[in-house]
């Protein structure tokens, strides 16, 4: 025989509750279950982020056109509200899903994994996840990609690396691109690199000029494709 | 940069477990932010501030505590603070990923999370 006892708090009482609630933890999960998705059917994800016209449309289009011969490859391509990224990637026939955010300033997990539903993974080897124009915010959120491409390019100067880290740490590849135009802008691209490799040193950094194919090859090789 | 959408989510929390107790007020909230995150603390409580209104949140206390970002060699076992390093060229420091111990690559293994640590309710 026992007694249970209650004890109950009195009107105006102050409780102290202990949570652990992680605000953050909703989107985790929903990036985990994207990337044990994507692994169960073989498919390897690999995000492209970067500023604003940096590049990241025209890489994905250089990308897609020295893969397409020996793997199946999607895209999805995340902007405010235009077709004007997919349109591009849609001309080199291969699949893409425009994901809209609104006005979102990153994909999220969730957003990624309502466009996963739309495709048939069956067909897919490679998916390209182009992220918003952001070196800030899409580093909170992690999508459930099994690599991250950063595209930099020599117009945004000589301090994007350095003011923006916690983009690199997450970094695969970073892509410092617009060689081309490097002497006009007067930007010292070996200490691009370096900052690069400061913040954080597994980092591949590859020069390119999208436009014309310079370092494409290298960004493949980058990839381990 | 979404301390809005944040703060949002925040009060969502409490208020379910507000709910879930039968609370009347909520007295005292506590907040960690880790410092690798992107979250202003001052726009956090204004937007804190502002979104209350009208909620059994109102008037209460947010108490916010940063959490540092700590990395973890797998080479060597070193396991401590994000370690900055200073550029002379640019006068500002910087994070680095690598191990001040043996220089190897460290993983992050806090600082980047946002939790609702506790709250004081009045039933």
């Amino acid at each position: 025989m026992y007694t249970r006892r209650t004890v109950k708090a009195e009107l105006g009482e102050i409780y102290d509750v202990e949570l652990e609630a992680d605000l953050l933890q909703a989107n985790r999960n929903i990036a985990e279950e994207n990337e044990e998705l994507l692994r169960k059917h073989g498919v390897t994800a690999i995000d492209v982020m970067g500023s604003t016209g940096s590049g990241k449309t025209t890489l994905i289009e250089g990308l897609v056109e020295r893969l397409k011969e020996r793997y199946r490859v999607t895209v999805f391509d995340g902007d405010l509200t235009t077709t004007i990224d997919s349109d591009l990637i849609a001309m080199h026939g291969v699949e893409v899903v425009q994901i809209n955010t609104g006005r979102g300033c990153h994909l999220d997990a969730n957003l990624v994994r309502k466009a996963l539903q739309s495709i048939d993974f069956k067909g897919v080897d490679i998916l390209l996840i182009e992220n918003v124009g952001n070196l800030i915010c899409p580093a909170d959120f992690p999508l459930g990609s099994e690599k991250r491409i950063v595209v930099i390019s020599v117009t945004e100067g000589p301090y994007t690396v350095v003011k923006h880290p916690f983009m690199f740490i997450d970094a695969d590849v970073v892509v410092i691109n617009k060689m081309d135009l490097a002497e006009a802008m007067g930007v010292d691209v070996q200490k691009l690199e370096e900052d690069v490799h400061t913040v954080n040193p597994g980092a591949r950094v590859v020069r390119t000029n999208c436009r014309s194919g310079l370092g494409l090859e290298e960004v493949v090789k980058a990839l381990g494709l | 940069m979404h301390e809005f959408s944040m703060t949002e989510r925040l009060i969502e929390a409490v208020l379910h477990e507000a709910e879930k107790r039968g609370a009347k007020r909520v007295v005292e909230v506590r907040l960690s932010i880790g410092k690798l995150m992107f979250l202003g603390l001052e726009q956090v409580k204004f937007a804190y501030a502002t979104l209350v209104r009208g909620t059994i949140l109102e008037g209460s206390k947010l108490m916010i505590e940063e959490e540092k970002g700590i990395v973890r060699c797998e080479a060597c076992g070193y396991e401590g603070g994000i370690q900055y390093v200073d550029d002379p060229a640019y006068h500002i420091s910087f994070p680095t990923l690598r191990c001040p111990r043996c220089g190897d690559i460290v993983s992050i293994v806090a600082g980047r999370e946002c939790m609702v640590r506790g709250v004081k309710l009045v039933v």
